[in-house]
């Protein structure tokens, strides 16, 4: 503080070393509104980071276990899922795809709706047939098995299905499940597969819809022509890059319906969106009411400089200088309360974001919507930018009401008060 | 010597209240450059309101105050605030010196208001604490000041500007005789060093003593001025 007081005091402007030590003559009341700002940005800037970090952990679940950053289907297939609606000749598009130096990886999908059932009871899935090895560079469920393997095994149907599936089936490794589905012609078919691997993610909807086998056996219960697929996935380099690189591709193979994960699942992009545009309304709530406490402290200040204003208006300082010295002072307030506010939501950010909040006691309502049990705050610098923005325009637009109040004052009259 | 203030048949009535007052009514008068005067008068007379007219902090009801033939009652607020900053220094009865700026601050605020450079600031400021006499207390705040220094200090803060003549609204009231004589020596060496004006307006028997010419106001009219040898 004392290195900034010198600072300040060392300044060439009048308006800004006057401002500054103005904040300080009533240092109960400037305390009192200082933290009040700060208190008031962090539980803010800390419910935000908070809600941020939950989506973010989401949205990250939902690209790592299943949707990647880009998928590809035949136009046609979103519409119902039909077995028909095929990507051809696939293999040579997975290689012009992983030309581009931005692609991490690509892994084909065969999939279709099925059922799976065993002697206990049978639950409708969605039947996932993938390439072990391309897929798990990809997505990560193979990182998520608590049982089991990712079809290390490499011995013919096997089957990898998740703990919740697991529990309704009554299914434990090595147990059978028979899975029946229509084929590629329209006649009902299935297989009886062997459990290899059990996983669990945190998105609890996921797990109870999505059981794996390997793609060679799907496509040949499917009676699927050779080469063919359902869905292409594309694992980028880099996550922001997803909206060029879908329009590249969907230029590159025009025939086919090219989509970010923001398309595939528009509640990923809605609950994150969401998140952003929270985050604006949140903070503009909070600053609107430290703005009528400062606005508040300003009449009081004014109302007790009277006499002092009268002085230097009298003396010739004009409207604008008056405005810029009033402005200066609230803008102060507001910015150390803020800086302070944001200080302390950099460190809870930074510790809460390394080691995260466990919040398992009450996650499991949160795990059916894909939210993570351990919240990681997460805040980023154009938040922080957007947030200090915020307290610049509450100190000026707080300004506004005291200087009316000040500019009304007739010197000669405020200088006998 | 040239005219620096002139008032025509100026009248200030104010008619807030059931009773109308005529604060100044119909006054005449000029003061010419370098001047030493004081405007006297009962409590009630129209000092202050007259002092208020000449600075351009009120307006009149009817006359015009001419300065250096201009009449300024006719200037917007915007073009009088320019106009009262280059042109009037100002001296209060409670020295309304800024409490958070120091006695050099304080000092050269109007010359911040001027734009002038730090350079121009500090030879001016320089000049004028030496003029008043309190060197080594350039950089105390007038919280820890007396009285009779504060006012000195306000002297200073009304000369640092250079302007064409300076107000005085009972500048003596609140100091005793010791700091009222200091302050007074002061004042007229700089009236005659600096040429500038100074108008007072007071019932300070010390200051009407030390005036060179005595306005006399009664019920807002001049009864009487006397012009000293």
């Amino acid at each position: 503080m004392n290195v900034i007081r010198r600072k300040i005091n060392n300044l060439n402007s009048i308006n800004i070393k006057m401002a500054w030590r103005n904040i300080w003559r009533n240092k109960l009341r400037s305390s009192v509104v200082i933290m009040a700002v700060t208190v008031g940005l962090f539980g803010g800037l800390a419910s935000t980071g908070i809600m941020k970090g939950m989506v973010m952990d989401m949205v990250q679940n939902a690209l790592e276990n299943q949707t990647s950053h880009i998928q590809i289907h035949n136009k046609k297939f979103p519409a119902n899922n039909d077995v028909v609606f095929l990507i051809d000749s696939t293999r040579k598009i997975i290689k012009e795809i992983v030309a581009d130096p931005g692609v991490k990886a690509v892994s084909q999908r065969t999939k279709t709706f099925g059922m799976a059932s065993t002697a206990a009871t049978g639950v409708g899935v969605m039947i996932n047939g993938v390439e072990p090895e391309a897929e798990k560079k990809v997505t990560k469920i193979y990182d998520k098995i608590t049982e089991g393997s990712y079809f290390d095994s490499g011995r013919k149907n096997r089957v990898v299905i998740s703990e919740k599936l697991a529990k309704k089936l009554n299914v434990h490794l090595k147990s059978k499940i028979v899975v029946t589905f229509q084929d590629y012609d329209g006649n009902l078919t299935g297989a009886s597969f062997k459990v290899e691997g059990i996983y669990k993610t945190q998105n609890t909807m996921f797990d109870g819809q999505n059981l794996f086998v390997r793609k060679a056996e799907l496509d040949q219960l499917l009676d699927l022509p050779q080469g063919t697929a359902h869905e292409i996935a594309v694992l980028l380099e880099d996550y922001n890059e997803t909206s060029p690189a879908v329009e590249k591709m969907q230029q590159q193979f025009p025939e086919y319906l090219v989509e970010g994960w923001y398309d595939i699942d528009p509640y990923l992009r809605l609950t994150s969106s969401l998140t952003d545009f929270m985050l604006f309304i949140f903070m503009g709530v909070i600053m609107l009411a430290l703005g009528f406490a400062i606005v508040n402290t300003m009449l009081m200040v004014i109302l007790e400089r009277t006499k002092e204003l009268g002085m230097i208006m009298a003396i010739g300082m004009n409207r604008y200088k008056v405005f810029k010295m009033i402005m200066y002072e609230t803008t102060m307030l507001a910015i150390v309360g803020g800086a302070l506010g944001i200080l302390v939501s950099v460190v809870f950010t930074w510790y809460y974001g390394k080691e995260g909040i466990d919040i398992s006691m009450v996650a499991k309502g949160f795990a059916s919507l894909g939210y993570s049990s351990v919240m990681h705050p997460v805040l980023e610098l154009s938040d922080y930018m957007e947030v200090i923005a915020m307290v610049m325009l509450t100190g000026i637009v707080a300004s506004i009401f005291p200087t009316v109040r000040a500019l009304k004052m007739k010197p000669a009259e405020a200088i006998r008060e | 010597m040239k005219k620096v203030i002139e008032t025509r048949n100026l009248h200030k009535i104010y008619t807030e209240t059931e009773v109308e007052v005529r604060a100044v009514n119909g006054i005449d008068l000029s003061f010419e450059e370098g001047e030493f005067a004081a405007i006297v008068g009962p409590s009630g007379c129209g000092k202050t309101t007259l002092l208020n007219l000449l600075g351009g902090l009120d307006s009149p009801t009817s006359g015009s105050v001419i300065i250096d033939g201009t009449d300024i009652s006719k200037f917007s607020s915007r073009k009088m605030i320019d106009f009262r900053l280059n042109n009037i220094g100002f001296v209060f009865q409670a020295y309304n010196l800024i409490p958070v700026l120091t006695a050099r601050e304080n000092a050269e605020f109007i010359m911040h208001l001027q734009n002038k450079t730090k350079a121009e600031r500090k030879a001016r400021i320089d000049e004028l604490f030496r003029a008043i006499g309190i060197e080594g207390k350039e950089d105390v705040r007038p919280g820890r000041l007396s009285g009779g220094q504060q006012q000195r200090v306000a002297v200073a803060r009304a000369l640092a500007s250079k302007p064409r003549f300076i107000l005085a609204d009972e500048p003596t009231a609140n100091l005793d005789s010791k700091a009222t004589g200091e302050l007074l020596d002061i004042m007229r060496r700089l009236n005659e060093e600096e040429n500038a004006t100074f108008v007072f307006a007071t019932h300070d028997q010390r200051v009407i003593e030390r005036a060179k010419r005595v306005v006399y106001l009664e019920d807002g009219k001049v009864i009487k001025d006397e012009i000293k040898n």
